[in-house]
Order: C-alpha cells, then sequence, then structure tokens
C-alpha cells in the first residue's frame, strides 16, 4: 500500500504565544515548533499498516523552511521518503491553500491511502484532510479511532458524540483523518536517526497563485475575569444565601 | 527486567555526551582534526537529553569570543547569531532604594569586543555547523549510566524509553542503547549525572578542593521603546543579598527592546530560609531594574546552575578511555562571570587529546594525561589561575571576598597558593541555629518574600509556565529522594528548605492529617540541579528522566 501522511508543524504548546502587531497570528519569532500531535498519530497509523500490508510511508508537509524538521523526525521514525511543499508565506495559512499545495504535490504519486491528523493544534479547523480529499477526488472518513484493510478495501471505526462509534466501509484509494490516542506512538531510535539522513527530501515549489479563501480579522485571549463574591453572615446565614445564589443567579442547581 | 532486554548497541570512535558549547565544540574540532590529516574518517557521536540541541541551554551570557576564533574564523560570515555587541559595561553596587556606580570598570567586567548572545541561538548555530561535517547529533537521548570494563569507561548506555510512572514498560518501550566508544568525553554540564558518578567512583576531586556552586535565574524581557541602549550590560552587587550571601545581578540589552534580566545567588547561603527566586523578584523591584522593565513583558524564564569554585576545585579530568569538559569539570571564571569560552576551549582541548589516542590506539588515563598538560599551557589556565581563590575568599564574607578579589586583580594571583573552601550546601544552617538561638524571628515563608504583582514579579509556577517545560507524565519520578529523612529530620531542622531552592515549584509539601508529605511535581523540572546540590542531607539525586523532556529556552 502506498501510504501518504500529512504532517504541519506548529508552534509548542507550552508555552506562552504573544500576538503580533496587526494582532492577526502569534509573533512567530519567539515561537519553538514541533509535530502537530494528531499528525504524529497518523504517522504512527501509517508505520503500522505499512508494516501489516507491505509498502511505503511518505510524509508531505506544506510550510517554511523551517518545517523540514518535523519531516526528519518523521524519517526517523520509519517513514520512506519525505515531500516538502516550501513556501515561507505557507506556516499560517488556511486549509484551502494548504491542500492546494499539497494536493499539486501529491496527485501524480497516485496514493493509495492518505492519512492526515484529525486537526491542527494551532488552528484546528479540521479541514486540511477534507478539503484534501475533495482535490485529490478521494473519499475520506474523519474522526478515525480504527482501521481495517483488507483487499483493496477499508473498514474504519468513527468516534461519534456520546460515547457512540459508527463502523464505515469504503474503497481505496481514501482519505482518513485520525484521532489522537488511536495508538501508542514509537520512538525514533539511534538506527532510525542515522538512516533518516540518507533519506530523501523531496522539495517542491508551491503552485503560483495561491490565495487565501480567508482572513484573519482580530485574535483575542481570553479574557480573565476575576469575578469572586463574597458572601457575609454566619455559616447558616451564609450558605443559605450561598445556596440561593447557586440556584438563582449561576442557575448550577 | 532492563538486564535481560536485547538492547541496540553502536561502536564510535568517539561519544560525546551532552551538546552543549563543550560537547560542540569538541565535537567540531576533531572533524577539523581529521580534515588536516586525512585518513580513515572518525565516527563521532553527540548525545543531547533535549528534544533539540539548544533547548535545554541558558546563560547569561556575554560571549567572549577568543575560543570561537580559533575554532571557526569565519563566525560573522557563518552568521553566528550574536545578538549585539558590548557597547557600555556599568557596574552598581545595590541599595535598597538607591545605587552608587563604580567610578571605573575593573578589568575582569570590561567586555569590549564581547558580545551578548542568546546560548540556546548559539548552541542551535554550532550544531549546525557540527551537523554540516556529517557528525550524528542525537537529541532526545540521555546518557543513563557509564558502561566499564573494569575500571576503564567504554561508553554510555542512554536511558530506557517507554517506561510507565510504575516502573513498567509500556505497548512503545524502547530499551536504552549501548554506545561503545574508544573515547568518551563527558560535557553533560554543571552537576553531570555522569561526571558525578565518575567523580565519586574514581575520586577525581581528591587533593581538589570542593566544588562550589551558584544558581542562576533568568528571564527574557521585551521592554517599552527607549529604556535602554542596546550592547549596555549591566553588572549589580550588593542589594538584595546581604553581606553573608554571594552572588549578584545582571541586565543586558539587546536590540528590538529585549532584554535579559537575571540574578545569581551563591549556592553557599547560611539562611535556610533563603530563597533564590525571591532574590531575583526583589532585583526586579529595585529602580535600576523596574525602570528598565516595568511596563513590558516578560517573555521565558528559566534557572540553572553554574559551577564557581573555579581552578583549585576542578576534578581531573581524564581517566581510562574518557574526558571531562566544560561546566561538568567547572571551566567557569566567576570573577568575570564567564565560562563559555572555556567550556568550548576544554572541548577543543579534549578533541585533541582524543584524537591522537584514538589514532594511537591508546586511551589509557596515561595518555589521556595530555588533556591535562594542554589545559595548564592554554589561555584557561592562565585565566583561571589567578583568580582561582576569589570564590573561596567570599566565603569569608563580601568585604573579604571583595578585598581578595582586588589584590588578585592588581597582583595577577601571587597571594596564597590555595585558599581553602567548603562544599557550598555545608554552609547552611538550621533554623535552631541561624533564627531562634539569636532571638531572631523565624520568618512565616521565605525571607523577604513578595507578593507577585504578575507585572513584575511572578510566583515560581507561573514562571515554570514560561520555561516551555515539558515531560511526559506516564514515567517514573526522575528525581530520587530518601523521603524518610524530609519530615523527620531535615523539616525540623530546615523547614524543608528543598521548597526555596527549587525555582520551578517541583518541591511542594502537602500537610495532611498524618503529618506533612513530600510531593514532587517532577514534571515542573527545568534541569537546573539545584536540589541535587543544595539540598543538605544529600538524599536527592537528580536522574535524567526519558530523554527529550526538559525546558524549551527559546532566545534564552
Amino acid at each position: 500500500m502506498k501510504i501518504a501522511v500529512c504532517i504541519k508543524q506548529v508552534p509548542t504548546r507550552e508555552w506562552q504565544p504573544r500576538l503580533n502587531d496587526t494582532k492577526t497570528w502569534i509573533r512567530d519569532q519567539d515561537a519553538s515548533y514541533e509535530m502537530n500531535e494528531p499528525d504524529a498519530y497518523a504517522l504512527e497509523e501509517g508505520l503500522r499498516l505499512k508494516e501489516k500490508h507491505g509498502g511505503e510511508v511518505v510524509v508531505c508537509s506544506a510550510g517554511p523552511a523551517r518545517a523540514a524538521q518535523v519531516l526528519r523526525e518523521a524519517l526517523a521514525r520509519g517513514a520512506d521518503r519525505a515531500i516538502h511543499v516550501e513556501d515561507e508565506q505557507i506556516g499560517a495559512a488556511d486549509a484551502f491553500v494548504v491542500t492546494e499545495a499539497l494536493a499539486a504535490a501529491m496527485r501524480e504519486e497516485q496514493f493509495d491511502l492518505v492519512l492526515t491528523g484529525l486537526q491542527s493544534d494551532d488552528q484546528g479547523f479540521a479541514q486540511t484532510g477534507v478539503i484534501l480529499a475533495e482535490r485529490l477526488g478521494m473519499p475520506h472518513a474523519t474522526i478515525i479511532m480504527e482501521v481495517q484493510a483488507a483487499d483493496g478495501r477499508l473498514r474504519v471505526k468513527r468516534e461519534l458524540e456520546g460515547g457512540w462509534f459508527q463502523w464505515i466501509a469504503m474503497s481505496l484509494p481514501a482519505v482518513l483523518t485520525i484521532q489522537s490516542g488511536i495508538n501508542q506512538l514509537r520512538y525514533a531510535t539511534l538506527k532510525g536517526i542515522m538512516a533518516a539522513k540518507k533519506k530523501e527530501i523531496r522539495k517542491v515549489a508551491a503552485p503560483a497563485g495561491l490565495s487565501a479563501r480567508q482572513r484573519i480579522l482580530k485574535l483575542d485571549f481570553p479574557e480573565k475575569g476575576k469575578k469572586t463574591q463574597m458572601i457575609a453572615g454566619g455559616p447558616e446565614e451564609a450558605a443559605r444565601e450561598l445556596v440561593r445564589r447557586l440556584r438563582e443567579e449561576a442557575r448550577a442547581l | 527486567m532492563t538486564s535481560t532486554v536485547e538492547r541496540e548497541t553502536l561502536d564510535v570512535d568517539v561519544l560525546i555526551v551532552g551538546g552543549g558549547p563543550a560537547g560542540l565544540s569538541a565535537a567540531l574540532k576533531l572533524s577539523q582534526l581529521q580534515k588536516r590529516t586525512g585518513g580513515e574518517p572518525l565516527s563521532i557521536a553527540v548525545l543531547e537529553k533535549a528534544r533539540e540541541t539548544g533547548a535545554h541551554m541558558m546563560s547569561g551570557a556575554v560571549l567572549d569570543v577568543s575560543a570561537l576564533k580559533e575554532l571557526v574564523p569565519d563566525f560573522l560570515d557563518r552568521q553566528a547569531p550574536l545578538a549585539s555587541e558590548v557597547h557600555e559595561d556599568h557596574i552598581y553596587f545595590l541599595t535598597p532604594g538607591g545605587k552608587l556606580r563604580f567610578p571605573i570598570t575593573p578589568a575582569p567586567f570590561r567586555n569590549h569586543g564581547n558580545y551578548i548572545i542568546s546560548l540556546n541561538r548559539f548552541v542551535k548555530w554550532l550544531s549546525e555547523q557540527v551537523e554540516a561535517e556529517g557528525i550524528d547529533i542525537f537529541s532526545g537521548f540521555a546518557g543513563r549510566e557509564v558502561l566499564y570494563d573494569g575500571d576503564r569507561v567504554i561508553g554510555v548506555r542512554t536511558g530506557d524509553r517507554g517506561i510507565d510512572k510504575h516502573g513498567q514498560p509500556r505497548d512503545n518501550f524502547e530499551p536504552g542503547v549501548d554506545i561503545h566508544a574508544k573515547v568518551t568525553i563527558f560535557a553533560d554540564g554543571v552537576r553531570g549525572n555522569l561526571t558525578k558518578e565518575l567523580q565519586r567512583r574514581f575520586q577525581l576531586g581528591a587533593g581538589r578542593e570542593p566544588q562550589s556552586f551558584a544558581i542562576g535565574i533568568k528571564e527574557l524581557w521585551e521592554v517599552p521603546a527607549g529604556r535602554i541602549r542596546p550592547g549596555t550590560v549591566i553588572h549589580t552587587m550588593g542589594y538584595p543579598l546581604n553581606t553573608e550571601e554571594f552572588g549578584g545581578g545582571f541586565v543586558y540589552a539587546m536590540p528590538d527592546n529585549r532584554v535579559f534580566v537575571g540574578f545569581v545567588s551563591g549556592l553557599d547561603y547560611v539562611d535556610p530560609m533563603f530563597d533564590p527566586h525571591v532574590a531575583f523578584q526583589r532585583f526586579k523591584l529595585h529602580p535600576l531594574v523596574r525602570g528598565i522593565i516595568e511596563g513590558g513583558q516578560m517573555i521565558r524564564y528559566g534557572a540553572k546552575a553554574l559551577p564557581e569554585g573555579g581552578w583549585n576545585t576542578i576534578p581531573r579530568p581524564y581517566l581510562d578511555g574518557a574526558l571531562i569538559v566544560g561546566d561538568a569539570a567547572g571551566f567557569m571564571n566567576s570573577m568575570r562571570l564567564k565560562g563559555i569560552h572555556l567550556a568550548m576551549r576544554s572541548g577543543m582541548l579534549a578533541a585533541d587529546a582524543a584524537f591522537e589516542a584514538v589514532n594511537a590506539g591508546d586511551a589509557s588515563a596515561a595518555r589521556l594525561k595530555r588533556y591535562e598538560t594542554l589545559i595548564n599551557a592554554s589561555p584557561i589556565r592562565k585565566e583561571l589561575y589567578p583568580v582561582r581563590n576569589v570564590h573561596q575568599a567570599f566565603g569569608h564574607g563580601f568585604v573579604a571576598g571583595f578585598l581578595y578579589a582586588g589584590i588578585a586583580m592588581v597582583t595577577n594571583g601571587w597571594w596564597f597558593d590555595r585558599m581553602t573552601g567548603h562544599a557550598g550546601q555545608d554552609r547552611i544552617q538550621t533554623i535552631a541555629r541561624y533564627y531562634t538561638r539569636r532571638g531572631r524571628q523565624v520568618p512565616e515563608g521565605a525571607t523577604q518574600a513578595v507578593k507577585p504583582d504578575r507585572q513584575v514579579t511572578f510566583d515560581k509556577l507561573t514562571n515554570v509556565h514560561y520555561s516551555g517545560t515539558r515531560h511526559d507524565e506516564d514515567q517514573p519520578v526522575h528525581l530520587l529522594v530518601h523521603t524518610e529523612v524530609c519530615e523527620s529530620i531535615c523539616g525540623p531542622e530546615y523547614n524543608y528548605p528543598c521548597q526555596r531552592f527549587c525555582p520551578a515549584n517541583v518541591y511542594e509539601i502537602v500537610t495532611e492529617a498524618v503529618g506533612n508529605r513530600l510531593q514532587i511535581n517532577a514534571s515542573n523540572c527545568v534541569h537546573c540541579k539545584t536540589c541535587d546540590i543544595m539540598d543538605p542531607y544529600q538524599v536527592i539525586t537528580w536522574v535524567p528522566p526519558e530523554g527529550g523532556g526538559g525546558p524549551q529556552y527559546d532566545g534564552m
């Protein structure tokens, strides 16, 4: 099976981001970056499918030069080769632009299966996999918790609300967006890191004329409202008043 | 369990444990020596516990470029990230509300020709130079134990990965790798866990003075425009420390209104209620510093111990099959507040000795002793020997230390061949001795504690958030503590000093019905090593957590 896994490089979560001067994105000079965590699960799932069914895993990323770091990491974990659609503007682009850049580089590869993480840790639109499927002309399924492949067909388990799951049978080729926690991530080994150096990262220019479909008008930090109310009086009286406020004002009871 | 698992092994000529300035300089120098002499290329591997090189790097820092000039002569063309050349030096003696400016800048504090750098950025750049030479840097791998053949060091075993918090292997368990090397260079930093083991096993400190340490706490700020000229270096003495405490503050100004603000406290303080993080907050509240940072924004936080003892405390840095470089050995000049250039040079000299040993097929201590000979003939000794007693003199109080430093400077260090010092943590006094018996009131919290205003001052937990620290939560605690000592002895005697000397809120005393219990918040740990050094009963051992964990000191 020829498997593609799409990976995004995102700012790390253990960090206090600051906004840029126009308040439309974070100040990226302060940020450190890492592999988008849901994509790491997609990669692991791809590697497991390859180990079971044979074939190859190709990791694909659209992003600035620094995104090569997550591709190298994926190669060290066991991916066979990488495609990097390199463009300095694409780091914070919308899913429409990102998928156009990815699809242009991926189309000719004729992948059997394309995996993405469910969503990105930075923008969280959960759209890249879906729009990419449309562009590649493949069916897709989202929020995947389990993947079974046999005889050129897939059975996949989707996570629904309220503890419900749904099994879907679909044909290949297909695009799946993988839910985090579907598997346990492997570590890169020393041999893997050494082998990664010899693996190919094919750099591709982004197609000309990419134009964003959406524009971020303004980013805000959630306001921290400290609304402590002090209740005076003796314990009994105060408790009664607390219950009243919880019931009538907060409607928590 | 771990003795029966099958381990990956790797054989190299030279293994370097630690990807800081010392280790990376050793790697780069080795490849340069190789190129010069030709022949079979050496296989070299560098281990680094951080997720990526530079992530655990934190220093002031003002860089003396003397070693860099030799190692990478075209460092400017190669765009070494030097934030700003130093244009101005100021030294102040602080009083609680005021400052006295030193009329002249003493030579050790003169920084003409030096650069303000982010050590994180600098080391990242250095690692790119090393990787460009085809050398493998394995980041995310911590050296967990030294491998021996008899008494000869033959390499290092990396830490197991994928062990859960109960010590059981998870599905993705990946046993540590045995890396065998002809020569192993230990560059595991201040109070390195492996160097510590070597020092104990081989008595490398015999005949030397005990090492003394300090802790540096630093923040990166962006301040309102026009507050301070880029390239300005400020050092302070005095407030908020008293005369029995060693240390001082610094402010280094970079372009784009970015400023490093930091405070170094000697880990040889006497007051058991002293808290280095509080001293740092007090420093920031002093009008001199507050006037620079107020209204700005804190961007990152970090803390790291530093070896302050100087020349006479450096252990024997060579043994069968191994060399020790950089902060791990204590190559730091506490008088100039600089060690990066010494770390780099020690790495370069170790490379020289290791290269010769590998080519001769003899990595015995007798041959590797050449490293020590090279150090003695190098600018390292020239710089460190004259000021060898300064830190020990400060052990006799600020006035004695200051006078001695002045005399050492003027006379180039003729006075006293060797002044004895104490291991820093030995000076801390019990609550009874420091407070009760002198009729002093024991403070409720730490001495001079500050209520954080979250503008200029912060609590430790907020600060840790800004250090970018992350560890996989499902792993064994990497701070091995004999907790039975806590409540029975250390608590009553010292009032749980770990709560105060840790700058990251790792140690927390939880009061329960049955008594006090030590809770270890290991995932807060910023790998500064202060607890391993400072705890009065020496019952805390810092071991590396799963590789890749720790702070993320971007821009620090």
